[in-house]
Parts: structure tokens; sequence; C-alpha cells
């Protein structure tokens, strides 16, 4: 199992990067105001090189093809890292999935029409305009990978066969490829293995961890680098390892005294 | 005499191909660099579902450049205002500009190409009407934030409407001179016949085609260029209408003629040469240049040495430039042509 960082509003750019360094898969762009989702993933984009940019975005908030072309975009700035975690926000499913196929077929680098009870693209609004655009940029990515949450999210999973982002573990499913959840961590050491073990245990294969309240983010993630990823990296991690001294930091050329 | 640079458009041509990864990285590079020498600004432009892959998202794009950077100012120009939700652009825009350290400027402009406001479901009859709906959005939600707004239009109508906001304009670097100083003198009646809002005058910027070369060699590449990168708007269906003295700009049906009037524009030769040329354009109203030397075809290592040229040969000589105060205002008030 990978675990990830849901980044905390404010400098969630200097979060990303801390989160980087402490090898973390992935970091979660959530926004505090609309639209902000996504000039926060641009944010965090260059200073970070190799985690991924789990992108939150609401379905219902714009066109879809609109937060295509965003995704789209994010992707080929990120050198190819977005996932995106469509958030059904407002919408009921009917209405989500909808949205969902517009977004991913705009996604595809193909002529798109689509005809829906939501959506016309493109809306032969004007004159000589194709029956079918194509949305462009096309990511960088061979697919981008769409996860699910929000009110009616297990249900579109259900209709899509898309990845739910899992509330707790019971909710996982071991039988699914992916099988990604989020949790908040307590900040205590041997509360926080127990739990992600239970994670692991139940078939999650990404967590997404919110830091407790009032702890500093460079010891969660500390936490989490030392601790709890080498413990669900590998059945009966030897926790010697991560209990031992860690390695004289001395680099050639600087004093560490 | 303010500077900036102009415009990324992120595209992938079939004349010069290249993986959009690397557009975007290059963005990156090249902003740091143009922060590097000392210009104010990087100014970014919107189209969609073109084969290029042009550039459909400014605000995320804008935000990479702004996360890369630490003083630099990233513009829009610009972000088609009406094929968006506005108090949805509004948010983002005000959120970006704040955690940037102000370093926002959001361009807006109405888009011409029925196919993208097809694409969105927007009719484009509706554009004038969705565009100042949506600058009324983004005022309120900007209201007591650091976001810098301007607009984009080729109309003295359009213009003067931005200069009643207070707000500053952006000129295209197809308009030949003698229209960028009718929009000029428009922008400042606007303002002043509003009873002058914000009180300060609103800036006009203006894309200008510029170059410093004495070599003729380098001089014919730069013209084709310049002829190359005005090829795109045949391409997109631009078209500017006829205004004052100016004739029309119609890159869709006379595309040999319009290309040749924009390459007209340029401003090529010795750094004296440009100083003098760009010196026509302050006396013509233009506070802020913002260099459109990011043409189709040019060599990357041209391009960041003609940025180095500006900033160290032409630049300095202008710095205490400032355009003739109010001119020719007491010309005729400016027709509300309902275009733009």
């Amino acid at each position: 199992m990978r675990i990830g960082l849901v980044l905390p509003s404010g400098d969630e750019a200097a979060a990303a990067h801390r989160a980087e360094r402490h090898g973390l898969f992935g970091v979660l762009v959530e926004g505090t105001s609309p639209g902000a989702e996504a000039v926060v993933a641009g944010l965090v984009a260059p200073v970070t090189a190799s985690v991924r940019i789990l992108l939150r975005v609401p379905l219902g908030s714009e066109h879809p093809v609109t937060l295509a072309e965003e995704v789209s975009v994010l992707d080929n700035a990120s050198g190819g890292r977005v996932v995106v975690v469509a958030d059904t926000a407002d919408l009921d499913a009917e209405a989500a999935v909808e949205d969902l196929e517009l977004l991913r077929r705009a996604l595809s680098a193909r002529p798109v029409r689509h005809v829906g009870a939501r959506w016309r693209f493109p809306a032969a609004l004007h004159p000589d305009v194709p029956e079918r655009l194509t949305v462009t940029p096309e990511p960088a990515q061979v697919a981008v990978p769409v996860w699910l949450t929000g009110e009616a999210g297990a249900s579109v999973a259900a209709r899509t066969g898309l990845p739910h982002v899992a509330q707790d573990p019971a909710s996982c499913s071991s039988a699914d490829f992916v099988q990604p959840g989020v949790t908040t961590l307590s900040g205590h050491l041997d509360a926080d293995r127990d739990f992600v073990l239970r994670w692991a245990a139940a078939g999650a294969t990404h967590l997404l961890v919110r830091l407790p309240a009032g702890q500093r983010i460079e010891d969660v993630l500390g936490l989490v680098s030392r601790y709890l990823q080498p413990e669900v990296s590998m059945p009966s991690f030897p926790r010697i390892i991560a209990e031992s001294k860690p390695p004289d930091p001395w680099r050639h050329g600087i004093a560490t005294t | 005499m303010r500077f900036g640079v102009g415009l990324w458009c992120l595209q992938g041509t079939a004349t010069s191909p290249r993986h959009h990864i690397q557009a975007y990285r290059e963005l990156r590079e090249d902003a740091l660099l143009v922060e590097e020498l000392g210009y104010e600004s990087v100014w970014l432009s919107e189209h969609h579902f073109f084969y290029d892959g042009y550039c459909p998202a400014l605000l995320p794009t804008a935000a990479t450049v702004l996360g890369a950077t630490t003083r630099l100012r990233v513009g829009t120009g610009m972000l088609l205002l009406p094929l968006q939700r506005a108090d949805r652009v509004a948010t983002a825009a005000v959120e970006l500009a704040e955690r940037s350290g102000g370093r926002l400027d959001l361009g807006t402009g109405l888009g011409y190409r029925d196919t993208e406001f097809d694409g969105k479901g927007v009719p484009r009859s509706e554009r004038v009407a969705r565009h100042r709906a949506g600058l009324d959005a983004v005022a309120t939600t900007a209201a007591r934030s650091p976001l810098e707004v301007w607009v984009g239009s080729a109309t003295p109508a359009g213009i003067a409407r931005a200069g009643a906001r207070g707000l500053g304009v952006l000129l295209s670097g197809a308009n030949p001179l003698s229209l960028v100083e009718e929009l000029a003198v428009a922008s400042r009646q606007g303002w002043v016949q509003a009873g002058r809002p914000g009180g300060r005058r609103p800036a006009v910027a203006a894309l200008r085609n510029v170059w410093v070369t004495d070599d003729p060699a380098e001089r014919r590449s730069v013209l084709d260029w310049f002829r190359a990168s005005y090829v795109l708007y045949a391409g997109l269906g631009w078209s500017v209408a006829a205004t004052g003295d100016t004739p029309a700009m119609d890159f869709r049906r006379q595309a040999d003629e319009a290309i040749q009037s924009a390459v007209d524009t340029a401003i090529i030769g010795s750094p004296d040469t440009v100083i003098q040329g760009l010196r026509d354009v302050a006396a013509a109203g233009v506070d802020y240049v913002i260099f459109r030397v990011l043409l189709e075809g040019v060599d990357r290592r041209a391009l960041h040495d003609v940025l180095r040229r500006l900033a160290a040969d032409v630049m300095p000589a202008l710095r205490d430039v400032v355009p003739p105060d109010e001119p020719a205002i007491e010309r005729a008030p400016v027709p509300d042509r309902g275009t733009a």
C-alpha cells in the first residue's frame, strides 16, 4: 500500500514539496474555493518532480470540457503526474455519471460528440461548426487515472467501474486492482501503525492521510516515511530497521556538529 | 515605460512540433530568464479545440509560472471570460493573486471563434453581455484583493468601456500604430467621461512585434517568423473590423493582406532603431509594451538572445519615457457600437 498526503490548506506547495522529500507517492489538492483546486495544483507542479498530484475535481462546478482542459494542462505541466479525484459534489448519481463521461471522453484525444440530459457537445448553436470536436491539448499520460469521491461516488463507481475512495477499511474491496482510501492520522505511532495496517489488510492500495490537528507537518511526514510506509510496504516488516539509529547525516565537505 | 514579454501559447505546431510537456517546461525556463533579466511580466494566450494544443486553461498555467518565480508578474492575454463561469474564474484568480503576492494580471477578452463558443455551449451573440457580467462578478470578488484586471479589445467602444471601469487595456500586436493611438485615446476618454474611477489613469499596454538585430540575414528570418506567426490567425479565422482611419484586417478572407499588414507593424533593427520605434509607441499613448517575440519557428537561443539584448540595450533607454498626458482627449466622445 502507498501512502499519500491530503494537503492542508494554506501553503500547499511547500507541504507538497516536503511530502515529496519524504517519499510519499502523492498529494491531494482539495481547494477551498470554486476553481481554486486547479490553481493550487498549478502552484504545486513546479515545486515537485515525482509525487502524483491528485486533483479534486468537483463535478458540476463547470462545463466538463472546461474541467478536462484544466486537467490536461496540469497533466502536461507536471510531466504526466495528475490523478483526477472526481467529486460528485452536489450532483446526484445520474447527473454525475453524465458529467464524468463527458469529462473522460474529453481527455481521450478523440473527436467527441455528446448529447445528454445536461450537456450537448458541441452545442450546435452556430453554423459551420463540426459535429465533433477534439479537446486539446491531449493529456501527457496514456490515460489519466480517475478516482471517485463524494456522496454519490460509490454509486457512480458501481456504474462506471472506476475506483472509489473509501472512507474506512470496511468499505475497501481487495478484489479491485486500485482501491484508494482516505483517513486522518492521530500522530501517535502505535495507534497509527495499527490503523494503516488495518487499511492494508482490508485491501487498500493507496491511502491518503490528513494531518492530525495541532501536529507539525514535518513530524507527521517523518512518522509516515520512517514507520508507517515501511510497515505497509511488505508483510511482517522487520521493525528493527525503522527503530534503529538513523545513519550519520555527514555529507562530504559539510560539518554536522 | 514598462516592459513584459508574450505571448506564450504552449503549442506544438505543424511546422514547429514539440511535446506539450516540453512546451510547459520551456515556459517555466523562459519565465525564469525573463525574471532574471528584469522584465515585469510574461503573458499567456488562450484558445480551444485547436489541433496544436493551444493553451485552453490560463489560470492553472499562470499558477505553474507563479509557483516557479518570485518577482515576475504573469498576465492572461486574454482569458476568454464569456466561455467560463465568471464567478469561478473570479474566485480562482483572487486565490492565485493572493497566494502569489499579487503577481497575477487577469486580462479578459471576448473570444471570437464560433467553434469555441459552440464547444462551451455559449451563443456567440451573448459574448458582450457575458463579458460585462463577468467583469462585474470579478470586480465584486476582487474588491480588496491584489488582483489586477485588464481588458482586451480592438474597438474604441470596448476599450472605452474598460476605461470607464478604471481597468487597464491590452492591445493586439497586429494593430497598426494608428489604431493603437485611437484605442489609447478611447481608454482615456472612457476613464475621464466616467469621472476618473480609481483616481489613477488606467494603463494602456500593447503587444508590439519587436526584434533587435543588426544582421540582415537574421532580419529576414525574423520577418518570416512574424509571417508564420500570423498564419496561425488565418487558421483561427481572426478578423478586426475597420475603425477610424484603420482598414479592416481579415485573416480569414484576406489572409495574405492581413498577415502582411500585421508584419508591417514590426520594429526590427539596431537598438537605436528599436528605441526610436518604441518612443513612437509611447507617443501613441502606450505605457506598457509587451514584446511579442514568441514566434512560430523562432530558435530558442535566438529568443533568449533577443530577450537579453532588449533588456540590456533597449529597456534602460526607455525607463523614464511616459506617454503624453491625455493626448487628444478633446476628440469627440466614443460611440458605443455594442460590439466589444
